[in-house]
């Protein structure tokens, strides 16, 4: 573990490793364009909130699944709470410190190990204080329960935006008055009023991500496949903390030239390519390496990801911001994890298996959260139908101690002799 | 010549509310009611509007699961370990065929257990009428708005399901029905604010589960045949040690009241969903009102669940309760994975506290009667009260 006193001690740390990865990857032909860039644009994100409070500015620490759009509209520093916490983590190797520290707090075991290192940071003052806390109930009640926690640490004011289950017009329109009513929370909070002109280039800056990340699954779809397993988490980072902003087109943008030139030339992530499959939620993020390591191994390639990469048909309109937002949380892929699951989402799963060509499927069963593991039966029952196994990989999204990269070597390894065996 | 009240008297009426949870679901009303032709319909949760089902002629049903605890064969198979027990135990019920006596099931969307439940349900167990409400986790008038239009679906869509057409009228009626029920219940639990109650909490929790179980308005009749035989006279507690309150989520077994109390606690008050939270508020129609609008104020104000944001008003009505009856401790029972009330319990804990109020906690599995382990620590807990009062 790195001892690191304070919030900007930890930042710095976290800018120089940054900078070096940059460094490194610049000497070495074999790294890929966007992969540099991926860590330039953690380096800027991580400067702007250390530099926050000098600079006057004001940090909204908010959710995943908050509009960000509307933070950077309003020229707000944004610091998404689960991947600012867990970025961190990962880079001082302070996860198990947040977790402990959110159990102090009164979290148990059985709120979601991600939540509790989340409050644990904050709590161990590892994360800067922020102004404001925005949340939302957007995917889960551990993201929903833990708002007020985060405001009682930090002392601050908050705004919790409530989702709707359903798709009827009435809760798109409830979503809708969310959205201006944390907008007018935001603007008593900062003393700042809302810069529409800004808000909708963000929402065309979204609408032209959705449509790379479009086309970067079609890219997916190729034999062989070239989307690396380290890719996806890259990626999902990049528009969690950049939504709308042009930081997220570039490196959409460099990551399908790349991924372009592999199809163009018939290189896939992995040489040769022997297993397809489909990931069901999110790996470990510390086993990132590992699972890109194990991968190369193994010919293994992960070709979509449903849950996570698969945007719902609609665009957006730039000249109707608010309405646009609206339409783009209704069209999130992982919003299936929220609405109730049903035929729609069933048919995602299968029709995702089929077009990826997919001979397998891994479910990440984080064993901390209720809301995945408990549709890993019927998943598991749709893919049977089409001849897809399964694998359901028992693990937690954050809290190494709970399989060892030993153990998920061994269950991958069972699982693509099986595979190999049909 | 009426008899006066005596504990025979007291504990026949009684008796007629453990015949219905003993002969559950196979009860006369049960039958009765399907035999006519009607539907009955099965519920989950408190924000679901039991008044609409009623003035559609059908019979709600609470789903609640097996009333012990269980080995969750199926419930772990489906819904995972690590969603709550109570979720569990319902689904496994349900793919058992213990529910399909039902017509359908009515749920909202009050938390990740009950969202999976329900899509879980709809999946693997066949209904022909399966209902969602959408129930909006603040109260804002326009989480009102959102809320009312929700039930005004499942309004049209009970409607459609039963042939009948839900008037105001008939809403009124199931809210006099309702409010009846509600007011009856306020006169049985504030019996519990006496030095020595006559009615145990155990007994309580026998008796709200059978108005889970059977129609309101016979319901009604056992709850008035209970207050005019009850012995107020009559000391529930014979070895009483501590007032107590019950926090937490969802309990369904009355033995684990029993057993709290068999050593000495007086569990006097609760905000429990199949309890006190259940029936706390009334419904109000105001003038020019329409008796849905009513139903859907009620509905998204009533005593909150832990799901609820902001949670000051449920801390504020748990520290109401708490003082109102005059407790020495309180119980937190959550059931294992019960997240939106482990995410509260510090809340609670703190809240509590500084009203000098201390809390034990208790992680338990639903349908648990108690076991050594709990038996102990309530023990210890009796004996700190006690001390602390020395």
């Amino acid at each position: 573990m790195i001892n690191l006193q304070n919030t900007s001690e930890t930042i710095n740390h976290l800018l120089r490793t940054f900078r070096l990865l940059q460094k490194v990857g610049r000497k070495h032909p074999e790294v890929r364009k966007h992969e540099i860039l991926f860590y330039q644009l953690l380096e800027k994100y991580f400067t702007r909130i250390l530099n926050a409070r000098e600079e006057g500015n004001f940090i909204a620490t908010h959710t995943t699944f908050m509009p960000g759009e509307i933070l950077y509209a309003m020229d707000i520093v944004p610091m998404q709470t689960e991947w600012t916490s867990w970025i961190l983590a990962l880079f001082t190797k302070r996860g198990t410190d947040f977790i402990s520290e959110g159990r102090r707090l009164g979290l148990t075991n059985e709120v979601c190990s991600a939540q509790r290192g989340i409050a644990g940071a904050f709590s161990l003052g590892t994360l800067p204080r922020p102004d404001a806390v925005i949340w939302s109930n957007l995917i889960c009640n551990n993201i929903a329960k833990n708002g007020e926690l985060i405001m009682e640490i930090n002392r601050c004011p908050g705004f919790f935006l409530d989702h709707p289950l359903g798709d009827s017009a009435a809760e798109r329109n409830y979503l809708r008055g969310e959205i201006e009513d944390m907008i007018h929370f935001l603007e008593e909070q900062t003393g700042r009023k809302m810069d529409w002109d800004h808000l909708s280039d963000s929402v065309a800056g979204t609408m032209k991500q959705i449509e790379i990340s479009r086309q970067i699954c079609e890219l997916r779809k190729a034999v062989p496949s070239p989307f690396h397993p380290q890719e996806f988490m890259e990626m999902l980072t990049v528009t969690y903390l950049f939504q709308g902003q042009p930081e997220a087109t570039e490196y959409l943008e460099m990551l399908y030239e790349d991924l372009s030139l592999s199809v163009s030339e018939g290189r896939g992530a992995v040489s040769p390519e022997r297993f397809r499959v489909m990931s069901i939620f999110l790996s470990p993020i510390y086993r990132a390496p590992f699972l890109e390591k194990f991968s190369q191994e193994h010919g293994m390639v992960s070709v979509a990801e449903p849950i996570f990469t698969q945007w719902e048909e609609g665009k957006l309109d730039p000249t109707r911001p608010l309405d646009s937002l609206v339409q783009k949380l209704y069209m999130l892929p992982e919003r299936s994890l929220y609405s109730p699951v049903g035929e729609r989402t069933l048919k995602k799963i299968v029709d995702c298996a089929k077009e990826y060509k997919a001979d397998g499927a891994i479910a990440y069963a984080d064993v901390a959260c209720q809301h995945t593991c408990a549709l890993i039966k019927l998943f598991k029952d749709v893919l049977n139908d089409i001849d897809v196994p399964l694998l359901i990989l028992d693990c937690d999204l954050v809290d190494q101690t709970v399989t060892s990269e030993e153990d998920m070597r061994e269950k991958l390894e069972q699982f693509l002799e099986l595979l190999e065996d049909r | 010549m009426k008899p006066a009240p005596t504990a025979d008297l007291t504990s026949q009426a009684l008796d007629r509310f453990r015949e219905v949870n003993g002969l559950f679901p196979e009860t006369s009303h049960i039958l009765e009611h399907k035999r006519q032709g009607k539907k009955v319909l099965g519920w989950l949760c408190t924000y679901v509007p039991e008044e609409i089902m009623h003035a559609a002629g059908v019979l709600p049903i609470r789903i609640t699961g097996y009333s012990h605890e269980i080995k969750p064969d199926e419930g772990n198979a489906y819904l995972y370990v690590n969603n709550c027990s109570f979720s569990r135990s319902c689904l496994q019920l349900g793919l058992r065929g213990g529910y399909d006596f039902l017509d359908g099931i009515a749920g909202g969307s009050t938390c990740d257990c009950a969202r999976r439940l329900m899509d879980l349900w709809h999946h693997y167990i066949a209904t022909s009428f399966y209902h969602m409400i959408t129930v909006p986790q603040k109260y804002s008038s326009k989480a009102h708005e959102l809320y009312y239009e929700q039930i005004t679906q499942f309004t049209q869509h009970l409607s459609e399901f039963t042939g009948i057409e839900i008037t105001d009228a008939s809403l009124s009626h199931s809210i006099q029905i309702y409010n009846e029920s509600r007011e009856l219940l306020r006169k049985l639990y504030d019996l519990r604010k006496a030095n020595n109650p006559p009615i145990t909490g155990s007994e309580i929790i026998e008796i709200s589960n059978a108005g889970f179980r059977m129609p309101k308005e016979t319901f009604n009749e056992y709850l008035k045949n209970l207050l005019t035989n009850i012995d107020t006279s009559r000391h529930a507690y014979s070895n009483s040690r501590a007032r107590l309150m019950l926090t937490g989520s969802i309990l369904g077994n009355h033995e684990f009241v029993e057993s709290i109390e068999q050593l000495g606690g007086l569990v006097v008050t609760d905000d429990l969903c199949t309890s006190t939270r259940h029936w706390y508020d009334m419904i109000e129609v105001n003038q020019d009102e329409s008796p849905l609008r009513a139903i859907s104020r009620r509905y998204l104000n009533n005593f909150p669940c832990a799901r609820m944001i902001p949670h000051d008003e449920r801390l504020k009505r748990i520290r109401d309760l708490a003082q109102g009856f005059r407790v020495d401790g309180a119980i937190s029972q959550i059931v294992h994975n019960c997240t939106p009330y482990t995410h509260e319990l510090s809340f609670v804990t703190k809240m509590l506290e500084a009203q000098g109020i201390p809390v034990l906690s208790l992680d338990v599995e639903y349908g648990t009667a108690s076991s050594g382990q709990i038996q102990t620590r309530v023990q210890a807990f009796l004996e700190m009260l006690e001390g602390k009062r020395r």
